[in-house]
């Protein structure tokens, strides 16, 4: 048997990580799930504004929570932006799902703080400006997160 | 996991990318290794005839809506395999002595 020398084993080794990246580089979620939950979070914050009944509000709610959770089921951390490829968990990193996770929840903190600003300040409509404030920074910070957590994964494969 | 093991099977260029690609993976559509390696349907198709007959790759047919697709994924053996082969391929770079699947 001949075994490649340092050189070919070197390039091999390069092609080898050549391949892992192209994988890391799938990580990721469509643009039509960040554009639909902003869409989603200016709608509740539109129907919060108009006043309209308590109850409808609380469905309202409860209905875009529950068609997240179904979406977000298979789409958090990123591991299957598309139907070609999931990535490993190991690759993605551990951490992606709840990384996103904390995104979300500090979107939730975000809305209420800049409500309540907003409300302070005498606005009309603070729901609905805070809502189109926090929509803004999902449609934008969105996919600077899973950015991020592709730098990480290529980070701990060159690790 | 093994330690490591020069496998001349994974060796050639061709398959050690497609079993770099599915090493990264749960699973990966045949399109998207062609694709993603420049290959033909048909050169795409022998490599991994051979790596499934070695028991290292796993094809899949799931019927997915209109057409049908092919779906790959890494054996536990053949994740096995390309764990020690890589882990080889360092061996053989820092200088250690190799041993052969």
């Amino acid at each position: 048997m001949s075994y490649p020398n340092e050189a070919e084993a070197r390039l091999a080794l390069a092609d080898v990580e050549q391949a892992r990246q192209r994988v890391i580089d799938r990580i990721g979620m469509p643009w039509w799930y960040w554009w639909g939950l902003a869409g989603c979070w200016v709608g509740l914050g539109v129907l919060n504004d108009v006043g309209v009944a308590p109850w409808l509000l609380t469905a309202a709610t409860l209905v875009v929570g529950a068609v997240h959770a179904s979406v977000s089921q298979r789409l958090l951390g990123g591991r299957q932006q598309t139907s070609e490829v999931r990535v490993r968990r190991d690759v993605a990193g551990r951490r992606s799902a709840l990384l996103v996770i904390a995104f979300l929840v500090s979107l939730v903190a975000l809305t209420i703080v800049a409500a309540l600003a907003l409300d302070a300040d005498g606005a009309g409509h603070p729901a609905t400006g805070a809502s189109i404030f926090v929509a803004v920074v999902i449609v934008l910070g969105g996919p600077q997160v899973m950015a991020a957590i592709r730098e990480d994964a290529a980070r701990r494969a060159v690790a | 996991m093994s330690g490591q093991r020069f496998d001349e099977l994974i060796h050639p260029a061709t398959r050690l990318s497609i079993m770099s690609l599915l090493a990264a993976a749960d699973w990966a559509d045949f399109a998207f290794v062609r694709d993603q390696l420049r290959l033909s349907d048909s050169a795409l198709s022998k490599q991994l005839a051979t790596l499934e007959e070695a028991g290292y790759v796993a094809i899949e047919r799931p019927l997915s809506e209109r057409r049908r697709r092919l779906r790959a994924q890494l054996t536990p053996l053949g994740r096995e395999r390309f764990h020690g082969h890589v882990v080889a391929l360092q061996a053989l770079i820092a200088g250690g002595p190799l041993t052969t699947a």
